[in-house]
């Protein structure tokens, strides 16, 4: 009867007692092989080289290997800021709570407002990349080329977002998760017809019949050969949205059955894995498509945002539409489980008072954070449906906009770590390189890419070349969504002052704790 | 041994919990029983997206959330009622809740079967369809609204097929000195056109007369005993021919594909429950060894 109070005693006492209450009876249910499978799913190779190719291939050229290689270099030194974050915090998770607690409620709410803006906007690129590629394996499979064509036509399109964002936004709100035995399959799929692609286009090559055949250079690695210092910053900005994703392996601590090595280990085999992925599908595609701006050249602004779509066909002939279902089905799985992330950062504000209280609701059926997941479901979509309406390349101009949101809210949280840690980063070799270092030059390499991309894009000839006034229409979209997050800061700071003045989540360090 | 008797509800902040709750209430005044109100959470895992979410955080709000869900769960039960409440992380509700009535030793497990049911009776759950098909202790299905009240009488469905001695034995241990009325039922189902006195319905008679004996046997100074045949053109007609009351109880087996000790509604049972205005206890399969 150890487990048994009266009626009307603190229920939270019983809560915690009882073996059975300990948390997480799945913890430690992942093993190498799984988190490595979990960080290639997060990063979803085959989505992202199609959204991100011609955009790099625009900025930096044959450059592309190379920038591909140096662009991971901010990554890893902002996730391993992340992870020693994640260690001192473990109850908070999120880019919100570690910038308040580092610089308090003001920049720690732009940093909560970066992530769920670059969310939002993700999400809109993978819907739109969705769309596009559900038309084209329609087309496919019924042997009709009009049907791929369904995609360009607005309304259709606008539509057939809403209906696959309502059933992602569904999904999520429901609290289902793919299971582990669907993730293997679709990263064992992706990672097959990437290849298949690759030695595909390799052999059109040696046969002669590329679409414009360029001959292989070392040269291509060498990321110094970029035109310019802008071309470099916009190239790896793209690169951390190509590695958008692969942090989350470094923080698996809790569900890995080895915490001590497994995060590491897989980490460092997911990476290797896209390493050699993206190295290969962008060398065979510049080999086989050139970078001029013909019907295939990877330098066509018509086929830039949504390569594969283009050259799937050409490549891999009949067996197209195994490349439209990998990003298709990449691109889905990505939607839905995108969802999770903004709807528990929103709820996560909203707890702590930085959002409207609404925004705190949990489900009392699904356990999941309901009206926050269906506000980012609203908020994507909107921000979709006007970005169609007003730009020439909607695709190409989202990954802009969301390499710039990625800078500013992992720049954040890389200063954040500096901040929170600088009591005792100097006390061992090990954290003056993990807590200081690291963390410190990958948050300025970030801080300049920012700096640099945000005043370029102001040149209406950036992006797919669309404008307002005479300003690139990335740069606005960019001054606008920060310039809404500080109006909402402000006017949230009137209506519920309590976050603000610190009542709710204080500011500290991290030798604060006693 | 002297032991108290305890119950697992299933609870969650829903009009489906609530139900469960109440069940609960009623059968724990009836056999002086504890209730072990349960909710059940599923450990969040950063979920594979490129947007970095960690569990953690929304974990301790999760679970804050679920204490308070609980406090206001334990507000609900009167007095003389005694209840503890338990969150518990499992990978599903089903799970949690047999992993609960394991620990505590529990006699059942309450839950609210109902769903956007009509007129107040069964549709069930997935929860309390998975409960149905693995829990080894005895089920009890509280339907849409339910509310307690003290229960007067306990009805039992028994079948005519080899295997109802099982669910007397079962019975006769719930209903062992409680002041209710016992109520024996068969349903049969006849031809519309023929007469409802048929040979099928003169045969159940007889039959309930054989498990009058049997129970008898078992149970000694019992409260008044009566017996019914419900007939109609489907075990729905033939549920809906019988008198029911607000402060009833029913009772049925599991059906013989059931591994022993689990339960497994049988399709009859299950068409029962379409039509069943009161709570529904299933009672998994009893070898007869033991």
């Amino acid at each position: 009867m150890a487990h048994s109070s009266a009626s009307g005693a603190t229920p939270t006492a019983a809560a915690g007692a009882g073996g059975i209450t300990a948390k997480g009876l799945s913890a430690g249910s992942v093993g190498l092989l799984g988190a490595t499978v979990i960080g290639i799913s997060c990063i979803a190779p085959a989505y992202t080289l199609t959204a991100s190719l011609g955009p790099t291939v625009a900025a930096v050229g044959t450059q592309m290997p190379g920038i591909f290689m140096v662009g991971f270099i901010p990554m890893l030194l902002v996730a391993l800021g992340y992870r020693e974050l994640n260690n001192a915090m473990p109850d908070a998770g999120t880019s919100f709570t570690w910038a308040t607690r580092a610089f308090g409620p003001w920049l720690g709410w732009m940093g909560g407002w970066g992530l769920i803006v670059a969310t939002v906007v993700v999400l809109s690129n993978l819907a739109g990349v969705a769309v596009d590629f559900f038309y084209l394996m329609l087309a496919q499979l019924f042997g009709n080329p009009e049907l791929a064509d369904l995609a360009g036509v607005v309304w259709i399109n606008i539509l057939t977002c809403l209906v696959f964002m309502v059933g992602a936004c569904y999904v999520s709100y429901r609290g289902m998760e793919t299971t582990k035995m669907v993730q293997y399959v679709l990263v064992g799929f992706q990672l097959l017809v990437l290849v298949w692609f690759a030695v595909a286009a390799l052999l059109h090559f040696s046969n002669g019949t590329a679409f414009d055949a360029l001959g292989f250079s070392a040269s291509w690695f060498n990321p110094f050969l970029t035109p310019s210092f802008s071309a470099f910053a916009a190239g790896v900005s793209l690169s951390i949205f190509i590695y958008w994703g692969w942090d989350v392996t470094l923080t698996m601590n809790e569900e890995t059955k080895d915490p001590e090595t497994t995060p590491g280990r897989a980490a460092t085999l997911t990476v290797a894995i896209i390493f050699v992925l993206y190295i290969l599908v962008s060398v065979s595609a510049l080999m086989f498509s050139g970078v001029g701006t013909g019907e295939l050249g990877l330098g066509n602004e018509e086929i830039q945002g949504n390569v594969f779509a283009a050259l799937a066909g050409p490549v891999m002939g009949p067996f197209a539409i195994l490349m439209s279902l990998a990003v298709l089905s990449s691109s889905a799985a990505s939607l839905q489980s995108t969802f999770v992330g903004p709807a528990r950062t929103m709820l996560s504000m909203g707890h702590y008072k930085a959002f409207p209280n609404r925004f705190a609701a949990i489900s009392p059926r699904f356990k999941s954070p309901g009206f926050a997941t269906v506000i980012a479901g609203v908020v994507a979509w909107g921000f979709y449906a006007v970005m169609r309406v007003l730009s020439t390349d909607v695709l190409t101009d989202t990954i802009l906009t969301l390499g710039i949101m990625i800078c500013f809210y992992y720049g954040v949280t890389a200063f954040a770590c500096v901040w929170f840690f600088r009591r005792e980063a100097f006390s061992t070799v090990r954290s003056v390189l993990l807590k200081f270092l690291a963390p410190l030059v990958g948050g300025i390499i970030l801080a300049v890419i920012f700096v640099t991309t945000l005043i370029d894009s102001t040149n209406p000839d950036y992006g797919s070349g669309s404008e307002i006034a005479g300003l690139g229409l990335v740069f606005i979209l960019a001054i606008v969504l920060f310039a809404a997050g500080i109006v909402l800061m402000f006017i949230m700071r009137a209506v519920n002052p309590a976050f603000f003045q610190g009542k709710t989540l204080t500011k500290g360090t991290s030798r604060d704790v006693a | 041994m002297n032991r108290i008797a305890n119950y697992v509800v299933a609870y969650e902040a829903t009009s489906q919990g609530h139900d469960a709750l109440e069940l609960g209430v009623a059968m724990a005044r009836l056999t002086d029983a504890e209730l072990r109100i349960c909710l059940v959470l599923q450990p969040v895992t950063a979920a594979p997206s490129k947007i970095y979410a960690a569990s953690g955080d929304y974990e301790v709000l999760l679970a804050d959330q679920a204490a308070e869900w609980l406090a206001a769960a334990a507000q609900l039960v009167p007095r003389d009622v005694r209840a503890s409440t338990h969150l518990i992380w499992a990978d599903s509700t089903s799970e949690g809740l047999l992993l609960a009535a394991a620990e505590h030793d529990s006699d059942r497990i309450v839950v609210g079967a109902a769903r956007g049911g009509i007129l107040n009776r069964f549709t069930i759950g997935s929860v309390a369809n998975a409960l149905l098909h693995a829990s080894p202790v005895p089920v009890a299905l509280a339907p849409q609204g339910y509310r307690a009240t003290a229960l007067t009488r306990i009805t039992c469905a028994i079948g005519t097929r080899p295997g109802w001695e099982a669910l007397l034995d079962s019975l006769a241990a719930f209903t062992e000195g409680l002041d209710v009325e016992l109520r024996f039922v068969t349903l049969v189902e006849v031809d519309a056109a023929r007469d409802k006195h048929s040979a099928a319905a003169a045969g159940s008679s007889g039959h309930l007369d054989a498990v009058l004996a049997h129970y008898e046997g078992l149970v000694h100074g019992h409260g008044s005993i009566s017996t019914a045949v419900g007939t109609g053109s489907t075990v729905e007609a033939a549920v809906e021919a019988l008198d029911w009351r607000d402060s009833e109880l029913a009772f049925v087996g599991s059906s013989r594909l059931a591994a022993p000790r689990t339960i497994f509604l049988g399709i009859t049972a299950h068409r029962m429950l379409h039509a069943l205005p009161v709570p529904l206890i299933v009672v998994p399969n009893i070898p007869a060894a033991s």
